[in-house]
């Protein structure tokens, strides 16, 4: 017997590129595969997550969006690409074709889960796009990165719940099962509609959809409430991305089809070495917003506490003064209680031209002696245009932190030209996402209350200011506030 | 004998529920020539196949493919196949579906050349959804081949070919056969083991019935067809113990019989007359027939 030619290393890796080639041009040519994967996510965020939320002057809600589209997006291309088209294959004898021939070991999953990836990574970039350029909600460089790789990464466990369908159901149910198990799940999870404004038993399940947890973490990223640590919700969706992925490969391989190649267990092993890597870097903070801790594992109570945020390990603030004023303008000044401030800034530093001023004017609200008022001039210029005046409670301005914690509500009173104004509370360690909250500047004054609790993803004990301004407006603007106070 | 067999299998029995679909079979395939695999529906050639090629395991007896299992990619990085029913993703065209396959193989032919060879030119860049069966059929055997193989599995090649492209099929065929690669042919249709085997192995009910060449299968055959004209009335050979089966077109007779010799001495006895004899040993068709119906009655009779 001749001997056999043996086959090169390179030849094999790119056995194995040019599967994940035609897999990729494959799903870019099948228009019912690719349009509602593609699209659908981009299309619902800038509909309900930009234009509603503009409409409606709500920043936060661009911000919400951002993430659960954004974990949307995630689910489809994995769920479709497995469920579906592996189904299909496999009925329609593809599969054990390529079985028959030397298809390189584990190609076709391989391939399969790299182009559900490669469609992930499209969508995240064109969410991101549309949230910076669009909606305008400020996001750093490191919160895409963490959003793309949670989008990108947590694709991986749609890939297995949808090879698990693949293995079980006919090519013609697939679509429909597939469709039953994403659009539900896709709502449950609170990625079209904030879990908050659910029923108390649908909140209370939300931890069975893997969804959801791809949801809380993608959710803490950009600040917006969330609850649970990162390490939990890795775990949970580690364990449910093996479960399925094992149970289907069994189902599969008494099928006769070997998914794995002739030694699964050796691939197997791989895998558990690739979901440890993923542990490994949930654990070092690559994958959350900071290093994760065994503390924040138990949702309520990190939802509770308003200490959802990461970085506990760092020093807390300085203990916040008892007395729950901050600034009310009575003495004859613009001066706060304590800290630096009030002080009224544009965004020439951020590279802008907005301007900002302010002054003491009588009157205030509620008949008392003071109130402040802000004018200005927001210009185009800077990422994010904003000009108003700031309070820094402790120490240099943004450097020194102040512990709020314990503290239920924060409110102020504010009237003004009739526009938007946004108040913001700068928090945590690290330059995030600020708390931002918008309001309706009025002719007469009103009382604006924040319930801290529903903010629990922002780090009370570590504030490090706050301000009030304009925003996402062009020109002139005006607006007073009186009696600043936390309690 | 195994040692000179590229892909063998050795007292293979497989059960699929109730049903045993292979019964003891063995099989081996020697470098350089076309054995095709011949049996009715239901005989256990698919599962022949798919067990050497390691798509099902089986339940007793063993399998090699070049000296390896045929589950390992090592053995079948020498093979090139070709199935039936398998519908390739319709949005790729030839030219990728060819590049894709090639990529499996350590030293594959150029896709251009598969092309060229294959006269797949004029469809290379056609979303292989919208060719019609005949091109399809074309496509998937430009995939066994473009990896060149040394053994190639062709399950029903040419179904859904016109005489043309059964014809070019056929040229290709026989230039691997030159170029020393083995074939192993499952087909329906007799002449195309007839035109290409070198070797056919006949299977009926699970077990190889007979294997050799296409003329010592037929010489298994006693059978032989003797027709002629003549005054005779139809009803009256019948009778004849030497008569199989009789037909009759527009007094031209056409008998079947065992005894050709005996018949024909009776025939002249009864009618000096006649006349435009031809004598025919029975074709593979016949044979297999024959073969595979006494496999089916032997097993009839040996039921208790």
């Amino acid at each position: 017997m001749s001997t056999a030619i043996a086959m090169p290393t390179s030849r094999l890796w790119a056995a194995y590129f040019s599967e994940i080639r035609f897999e990729f041009l494959k799903a870019l040519r099948t228009p019912g595969f690719a349009v509602p994967t593609l699209f659908f996510p981009i299309m619902f965020y800038l509909l309900f997550g930009v234009l509603l939320g503009s409409m409606r002057g709500n920043l936060q809600m661009s911000q919400y969006t951002l993430a659960t589209y954004g974990v949307f997006g995630a689910m489809g291309p994995g769920l479709f690409g497995f469920g579906v088209s592996l189904a299909i294959d496999r009925e329609q004898g593809l599969l054990r074709l390529h079985q028959a021939m030397p298809q390189p070991a584990g190609a076709a999953l391989l391939a399969r889960a790299v182009m559900a990836m490669l469609f992930v990574a499209i969508i995240s970039i064109l969410l991101l796009i549309a949230a910076v350029f669009v909606a305008k909600v400020p996001v750093t460089v490191f919160q895409a990165a963490q959003l793309f790789s949670i989008n990108v990464l947590g694709a991986l466990t749609f890939c297995a719940i949808g090879l698990f369908v693949g293995s079980w159901v006919s090519g013609q149910a697939s679509p429909a099962i597939v469709n039953l198990i994403f659009l539900p799940m896709a709502f449950l999870a609170g990625l079209w509609w904030p879990l908050q404004f659910m029923p108390q038993f649908l909140q209370d399940i939300a931890p069975a959809w893997p969804a959801y947890h791809l949801a809380q973490m993608a959710l803490g990223v950009v600040g917006a409430e969330s609850s649970g640590g990162v390490l939990g919700h890795v775990a949970v969706l580690v364990s449910f991305t093996l479960g399925f992925f094992l149970l289907a490969v069994r189902r599969m391989h008494g099928g006769g089809f070997r998914l794995l190649g002739a030694h699964p267990k050796r691939t197997v092993a791989i895998a558990s070495g690739a979901a440890a890597a993923v542990l490994a870097l949930s654990l070092s903070g690559v994958l959350g917003d900071g290093p994760a801790k065994a503390g924040d594992a138990p949702p309520a109570e990190a939802a509770a506490t308003g200490t959802g945020t990461p970085d506990s390990s760092a020093p807390v603030g300085v203990p916040a003064p008892a007395d729950p004023v901050i600034a009310n303008f009575d003495q004859g000044s613009a001066q706060a209680a304590y800290g630096m401030g009030m002080v009224a800034l544009g965004d020439e530093r951020q590279g802008g031209s907005s301007t900002a001023a302010q002054r003491l004017v009588a009157g205030g609200a509620g008949g008392t002696a003071g109130a402040l008022e802000v004018t200005g001039d927001l210009k185009p210029g800077a990422q994010y245009p904003f000009a108003g005046t700031y309070f820094f409670p402790e120490g240099q301005p943004m450097e020194g932190l102040m512990d709020y914690s314990g503290r239920k509500t924060l409110s102020f009173h504010a009237r003004g030209d009739g526009r938007r104004y946004t108040f913001m509370v700068f928090t945590g360690t690290t330059m995030g996402i600020p708390l931002m909250y918008n309001f309706q500047a009025g002719p007469e004054w009103r009382k604006y209350e924040l319930n801290l609790a529903d903010f629990s993803a922002h780090d009370f004990k570590r504030v490090r200011g706050m301000a009030f301004g304009a925003m996402g407006m062009d020109g002139p603007f005006q607006f007073q506030i009186d009696d600043l106070r936390i309690e | 004998m195994s040692t000179h067999a590229l892909a063998s299998l050795n007292g293979i029995r497989k059960r699929f529920g109730g049903i045993a679909a292979l019964d003891g079979f063995d099989l081996a395939v020697k470098r350089g020539e076309l054995l095709a695999l011949l049996g009715p529906n239901g005989a256990g050639k698919s599962t022949a196949i798919s067990i050497l090629l390691g798509l099902h395991a089986p339940d007793a007896g063993s399998a090699q493919l070049f000296g390896h299992a045929p589950q390992e990619i090592a053995g079948r990085r020498r093979i090139g196949v070709m199935m039936q029913e398998v519908a390739l993703p319709g949005v790729l065209r030839p030219r990728e579906l060819i590049a894709q396959a090639a990529a499996y193989y350590p030293t594959p032919y150029d896709v251009d050349a598969v092309i060229a060879r294959l006269q797949l030119r004029e469809v290379a860049n056609r979303p292989y959804g919208k060719l019609s069966g005949g091109q399809k059929r074309q496509v998937q055997f430009a995939l066994a081949i473009c990896g060149r193989p040394e053994l190639l599995f062709l399950d029903e090649p040419t179904v859904g070919m016109d005489v043309q492209a059964r014809e070019a099929l056929w040229k290709v065929i026989r230039e691997l056969l030159h170029e020393s690669c083995s074939i192993v042919l499952t087909t329906h249709y007799l002449e195309e083991a007839e035109a290409l085997a070198d070797r056919v192995a006949v299977m009926a009910r699970g077990r190889l019935v007979t294997t050799g060449t296409v003329e010592e299968i037929r010489a298994h055959v006693s059978r032989k067809q003797v027709s002629f004209s003549s005054t005779l009335s139809a009803e009256f050979m019948r009778g004849w113990p030497e008569v199989m089966t009789l037909e009759n077109e527009r007094g031209r007779m056409q008998i079947t019989t065992r005894s050709a010799e005996a018949l024909l001495i009776k025939l002249f006895r009864e009618d000096p007359a006649l006349a435009d004899i031809e004598v025919r040993r029975a074709g593979l068709a016949e044979a297999f027939n024959e073969l595979t119906t006494q496999v089916a009655s032997e097993k009839e009779e040996a039921r208790p």
